[in-house]
């Protein structure tokens, strides 16, 4: 490494003085000579991974000279492979400021911040140490070897991490522990005094007493193991007898039992659970693709119920419209019962009466020269006179005798029969009238002045319609 | 026989990222060089000053 002069800057050459400035530069040759020193020896102890004693070296070397930035850029290299990254970083941004440019610190730091998530492990690293050191403040040792256990996960070379744990693990007695982890702690810091003195602990504690090679010294109980050896792993299991009494036996049965059924309980009734609630979904996923379906169909139904009753509709306007053709068939095939009945018997007038009751007039056409309605006419002339008085008779007996809706029938009858028959007219008023049916009185009363006028029927009608009306008219 | 109490004091809370520049600010970087230079400029000043003091003694001589 080349020196310069503290005065001037200047290249020193092998005087004791400066050639540019003449500073006496003596002693301060002596200095840059023991700090380049102390650097190569820590060279070379970080070259066989002696960490520590690279440190020591280092350190050494950066109280000589501090602008030695190789020292420097290594001290921060060896401390970043104990996981002491903040000290590495602090390191590195030390020689970056004394040379900025080309400095392999500038690499190093590029290294670390270019990865904000390697950032952000290496502080959760550190706040879970600093956290576990807690722990062991609160004498909470198996939460601090838990948290170290996920530091350790974190960055397995936390040489600080690695031995707290082999110490909480010396304090544990879990000496097997403690000594992988302190073989691990020197695999990566072989001249780690710490790590050597705890080695040495857990060494004399794992030492065989007396030549019995199986058996071991413990510190605190005196609890009997057997140790053995399976392939490359040392185990060690407590000698427990298996030998128990009665009470023992029981009580192991009923704690397996009940691990049985935490098992079961934790375990397999999830998992049967999880079955049975697929098999449901399947199940009612099914159904509802069943019930779409119905669905479906029931619309399809729906919408064919629509059309059938349309179609009943139109059926029905149809029949309504044969059944008024049927009408006039009905009174066709009346008249002509009629007409047979009389020529059969044409004293038999009742017969014929009943068949010409059945015929509707204005169904049989309105055309008088048509056959059907020219045969009732016939029958009427024929016929109609006698009808006409029997009705009257039985009309005028009963409206006599106070048969007031006998007398309304017949006597309407003996009108339609004979319409010239104006006593039947006016009896028939009279019946409406003692009835209590005073419109349809006055209809007949009106009828007989204006068809049988100047009669005596009519003066009497008249005097009736005055009554009823209460005016003249 | 390692006394547990003891060791665990021997463990300190890490520094954080964070902590990074105030760590920086606070390391003294005074080294063996600065001190051996600041002696050498003490010694060349002492030097000159008695240098110049007797010279000023020798001139008062002279002129006495």
């Amino acid at each position: 490494m080349q020196m310069v002069c503290y005065n001037c800057g200047c290249n020193l050459s092998e005087h004791e003085f400066c050639t540019s400035c003449g500073a006496d530069v003596s002693q301060y040759k002596k200095v840059m000579y023991i700090s380049n020193r102390f650097y190569n020896d820590g060279l070379e102890s970080a070259k066989v991974r002696d960490l520590s004693g690279a440190v020591t070296s280092l350190r050494q070397c950066l109280k000589f000279n501090k602008n030695n930035i190789e020292a420097r850029n290594l001290l921060g290299l060896v401390y970043f492979e104990t996981g002491e990254v903040v000290a590495a970083l602090s390191e590195w941004v030390i020689s970056q400021n004394i040379r900025p440019k080309k400095n392999i610190a500038n690499d190093y730091i590029e290294m670390i911040q270019s990865n904000p998530a390697r950032l952000d492990t290496i502080n959760q690293t550190i706040k879970k140490y600093n956290q576990a050191l807690k722990y062991c403040d609160m004498d909470s040792f198996d939460l601090a070897i838990i948290q170290l256990k996920k530091v350790l996960s974190l960055n397995e070379k936390f040489i600080r991490a690695r031995q707290l744990l082999a110490l909480l693990y010396i304090n544990n007695e879990q000496w097997d522990e403690a000594k992988a982890q302190l073989i691990k702690c020197a695999s990566i810091d072989t001249g780690n005094t710490t790590t050597m003195r705890y080695r040495m602990e857990v060494d004399e504690m794992l030492t065989p007493v007396d030549g019995n090679k199986n058996k071991r010294v413990r510190k605190k109980d005196d609890v009997e193991i057997v140790r053995f050896k399976s392939g490359n792993e040392d185990i060690i299991q407590p000698a427990v007898s298996r030998s128990g009494n009665g009470l023992g036996i029981i009580l192991n049965l009923m704690l397996g039992v009940c691990i049985g059924i935490a098992c079961a309980w934790f375990i397999i009734m999830p998992a049967r659970v999880n079955i049975a609630a697929e098999d449901y979904e399947t199940k009612i996923k099914a159904v509802n693709e069943q019930l779409d379906a119905k669905t479906a169909e029931i619309e399809d139904l729906k919408s064919q119920l629509d059309i059938a009753k349309k179609q009943l509709t139109d059926m029905q306007d149809q029949l309504s419209s044969y059944e008024g053709y049927d009408g006039s068939l009905s009174s066709l095939y009346s008249v002509i019962q009629a007409a047979d009945s009389y020529l059969s018997d044409p004293e038999d007038i009742e017969t014929v009466s009943d068949h010409l009751d059945a015929v509707d007039a204005s169904q049989l056409g309105e055309d008088s020269q048509e056959a059907p309605v020219s045969l009732y006419n016939t029958l009427l002339a024929l016929a109609g006179s006698e009808l006409a008085q029997k009705f009257y008779d039985t009309g005028y007996e009963a409206y006599s005798s106070g048969d007031y809706e006998v007398a309304i029938s017949d006597l309407t009858r003996a009108y339609q029969y004979d319409p010239t028959n104006g006593d039947a007219l006016y009896y028939l008023a009279q019946a409406y009238n003692h009835s209590g049916d005073e419109t349809h009185a006055i209809q007949m009363y009106r009828k007989v002045i204006d068809e049988f006028p100047d009669t005596e029927k009519s003066d009497k009608s008249q005097g009736y319609l005055e009554q009823l009306t209460g005016s003249n008219e | 026989m390692i006394d547990f109490d003891e060791e665990l004091k021997k463990f300190h809370p890490s520094l954080e990222v964070e902590d990074v520049s105030e760590a920086i600010y606070n390391q003294d970087l005074t080294d063996m060089a600065d001190l051996i230079v600041s002696m050498l400029k003490e010694t060349k000043n002492s030097t000159a000053a008695a240098g110049s003091r007797k010279g000023v003694e020798a001139a008062q001589n002279v002129q006495g």
